[in-house]
């Protein structure tokens, strides 16, 4: 599920301010990474204001904790300002980010492994199936901590197809992976995140 | 039933898009049948547990936080950028001109007029002359800027204080070149 954003789109604000019309979204977008490429800083801010929900929300997914969170999003947007005058546009702006988010991410994490028990890539015996049904906050509780111990590629596989709603071929993008990788690592990823849940049930 | 549907099958039948073939296999194969309804349980979860909202205040706050950062980064050039891997090269060929003494040689073709340079001291060996006619002189092999524009173009679109700033950059990459 994509995050509500509450920034106006790209060109929205601009077109309010000057009540003539203005260029589309990713227009305005683009635009504004040419002038992030030129050193404006307030152009680099409409973009902060544009992402910094999706990127602080996977940020959150991977390390399961705010301050963490927090930190990474911070990080993640200061490399960015490094690295936009590389950037040449040859893949959407957020699959872009997204990129650096997950590597930040994967970063973060070899740091300060062990933070919790990671699943094997493989699991023996499943436990038993029951009722998926998430009925208060300490289940989801549950769940995302359970998402914060599937395998590192079948973590990031799932949080950006459920959570950021990427297609197949966006993830492969920012994974490095092919189609058919992501595919299979979504597909184990739900099953053991169902089985990681019922463990923390207990 | 000797062989189980693929994992990519597996995924089509969880998320409802499979082929008719797939649900077949399904509706006889209990093992597969088990493995969809087990994604299909951790799907329903995933989608069910959301990360907690910040206060509306937090995003503000991180906007101002990483504002403050970026202002504190060193002042990029963008600018001349695009220039640095041409200029780059156009030194290390002045340099290899002017140590083989070929830079007073007579020139075949003279190369376009450089634009005024006012902004400079008047100095017969400095080095940044060199490197801004082996710039000018390779114009049409050097590309162009975003705005389509030659590097002559370029350079004689700058004002005299980016005209000193560049020449004081060109100068510092003949000492290191000349080292």
């Amino acid at each position: 599920m994509t995050s509500p954003t509450l920034a106006l789109p790209f060109g929205l604000a601009a077109t309010a301010a000057s009540g003539g019309s203005a260029a589309s979204p990713r227009e305005a977008e683009r635009e504004a990474i040419e002038a992030c490429r030129r050193g404006e800083r307030e152009a680099f801010d409409r973009l902060v204001e544009q992402y910094q929900r999706d990127v602080y929300r996977l940020c959150y997914r991977y390390v399961n904790d705010h301050e963490d969170a927090n930190d990474l999003a911070q990080e993640v947007f200061i490399k960015a300002w490094r690295a936009i005058g590389r950037f040449r546009g040859e893949s959407a702006f957020s699959t872009w980010l997204y990129r650096i988010a997950v590597n930040a991410c994967l970063n973060f994490r070899a740091l300060r492994r062990p933070i919790t028990q990671e699943l094997p890539e493989t699991l023996a015996d499943p436990v038993p199936l029951a009722a998926a049904r998430v009925e208060s906050d300490d289940e989801a509780r549950r769940v995302r901590a359970a998402v914060s111990r599937l395998p590192e590629k079948q973590r990031a596989t799932l949080i950006l197809k459920i959570y950021h709603e990427l297609t197949h071929e966006e993830v492969a993008e920012i994974l490095g992976s092919t189609v058919g990788t992501v595919k299979a690592n979504l597909f184990h990823a739900l099953g053991n995140l169902r089985r990681l849940v019922g463990e923390e049930r207990r | 039933m000797t062989r189980h549907l693929s994992d990519e099958s597996l995924l089509r039948l969880v998320q409802g898009d499979s082929a008719e073939a797939e649900r077949a296999h399904l509706s006889a194969c209990g093992r597969c049948a088990e493995r969809v309804e087990e994604a299909r349980a951790g799907l329903t979860l995933a989608r069910r547990a959301d990360v907690p909202e910040p206060s509306p205040l937090y995003w503000e706050a991180m906007r101002l936080r990483i504002g403050r950062r970026i202002a504190e980064e060193p002042r990029r050039s963008p600018r001349w950028a695009w220039l640095a891997p041409i200029l780059a090269t156009a030194a290390a060929v002045a340099v290899v001109t002017l140590t083989t003494g070929r830079a007073h040689a007579p020139v075949a073709h003279p190369g376009p007029t450089l634009p005024a340079w006012s902004a400079l001291p008047p100095a017969e060996d400095d080095v940044s002359l060199g490197v801004l006619e082996a710039v000018a002189v390779a114009d049409g092999d050097l590309g162009t800027d975003d705005e389509g524009r030659g590097v002559s173009a370029f350079l004689a679109g700058l004002t005299d204080e980016e005209y000193r700033a560049l020449a004081d950059s060109l100068r510092e990459a003949g000492k290191g070149g000349e080292s």
